[in-house]
């Protein structure tokens, strides 16, 4: 039986508590607005290590480290980011086999106003695709959990990073043109 | 100045089951010339300038062990950005050596930025490191291991050596590797 909420959880809440779900307890990021929403909340929760990145690609390496010692964690960046952890994705990652979810805040796409943004925002799909990873964009609120649950057992049944795009049609875009 | 393979055979006398993470190029040779059969050994074939990011992942996953990285000068240069991570989180239980031999000697041997004005001392210091040594000596690389072993850290050592080679070439299975390892280091919790 489903259980009974006052409210229906809002999607960081949704994503925060999906990870505690799955036993991941560790979340290694690079800021933006959108991740900063999960991060709010994950962050009075004792349950989760946070650490900041100062780089993407620290987060791979750091993610494989805890894999290696027995511990699951979740990397977040913006999409520019995965233009930084290309190489460590593909000779670190992939081939050592360390399972794990990346979580995607797109720009570049609905609602962009920085041209900067465009191209990495629109190339990260290609990127991923060239490098065989799985990725889901999760647009709507009701199928936040599915997708997010889904996406974490085909990476550990796969021993294999896959990744979840967070759309500006779910999170919002900002006001400014 | 050091010869790295005898301060990694050093090295590995002192250790017991502690994991070692070994950069790519000439770290991981000498670690496998002095260790080859060794599980707690990790092996890396690519991705330079991941093994101080690994390393401060496993000394945060496993605090009840002593987490050594071995590293070199190229390779930190490419991920100077995880030592302000490392002293960030300042995990006690991590030790990151870095054999500077102030070249890419894989590549035949063309000088990094340590052979010129980069010094790795006060660049680890500049990230938030405090315990923090340079060493030149067999001696002064014995006395250091020593501390760094026994004493609370993150500590980073800076170790001068020649480029000497060394013969030996861990397998190049990436996953033979991660499955060797993790046999000898992981306390797996609940699989998600």
């Amino acid at each position: 039986m489903q259980h009974m909420r006052e409210r229906e959880l809002d999607w960081p809440e949704k994503i925060v508590s999906v990870l505690k779900a799955n036993n991941i307890c560790s979340i290694s990021f690079v800021p933006d607005a959108v991740i900063g929403k999960i991060l709010k909340i994950a962050e009075k929760d004792p349950y989760f290590n946070v650490t900041t990145l100062a780089r993407e690609e620290e987060g791979i390496g750091i993610i494989t480290g805890e894999y290696l010692g027995g511990r699951y964690g979740v990397l977040m960046m913006q999409s520019a980011g995965i233009g930084n952890c290309v190489n460590a994705l593909a000779s670190l990652a992939i081939p050592y086999q360390i399972p794990f979810l990346i979580l995607i805040s797109q720009r570049g796409e609905l609602g962009e106003f920085n041209a900067c943004h465009m191209i990495m925002g629109k190339a990260i799909r290609r990127i991923l695709d060239a490098l065989g990873i799985q990725h889901h964009t999760l647009d709507r609120e009701d199928n936040v959990e599915t997708i997010l649950n889904g996406a974490i057992k085909t990476a550990y049944s796969s021993d294999q990073p896959v990744a979840v795009i967070l759309s500006t049609a779910l999170v919002g875009w900002k006001d400014e043109k | 100045m050091i010869n790295r393979l005898e301060a990694t055979r050093y090295l590995i006398q002192q250790l017991s089951d502690e994991p070692v993470i070994a950069s790519c190029g000439n770290p991981k040779f000498d670690l496998f010339t002095a260790a080859g059969d060794r599980k707690a050994n990790f092996y890396m074939w690519n991705s330079m300038g991941m093994a101080s990011s690994i390393g401060l992942g496993l000394a945060m996953a496993r605090p009840d062990k002593k987490v050594i990285v071995l590293d070199g000068d190229g390779a930190i240069l490419m991920n100077l950005n995880s030592l302000t991570t490392a002293a960030s989180k300042s995990p006690s239980n991590l030790a990151h050596i870095i054999w500077d031999n102030e070249q890419y000697q894989i590549t035949g041997g063309q000088p990094t930025h340590t052979r010129g004005k980069a010094d790795l001392e006060s660049i680890a210091r500049g990230a938030g490191f405090d315990k923090v040594a340079t060493v030149d000596t067999m001696a002064a690389f014995k006395k250091a291991l020593s501390q760094i072993l026994s004493e609370k850290g993150p500590w980073i050592l800076v170790a001068k050596t020649d480029s000497a080679g060394a013969p030996g070439r861990p397998p190049k299975s990436p996953v033979y590797i991660r499955n060797q390892f993790m046999e000898a280091s992981s306390e797996k919790g609940e699989r998600p």
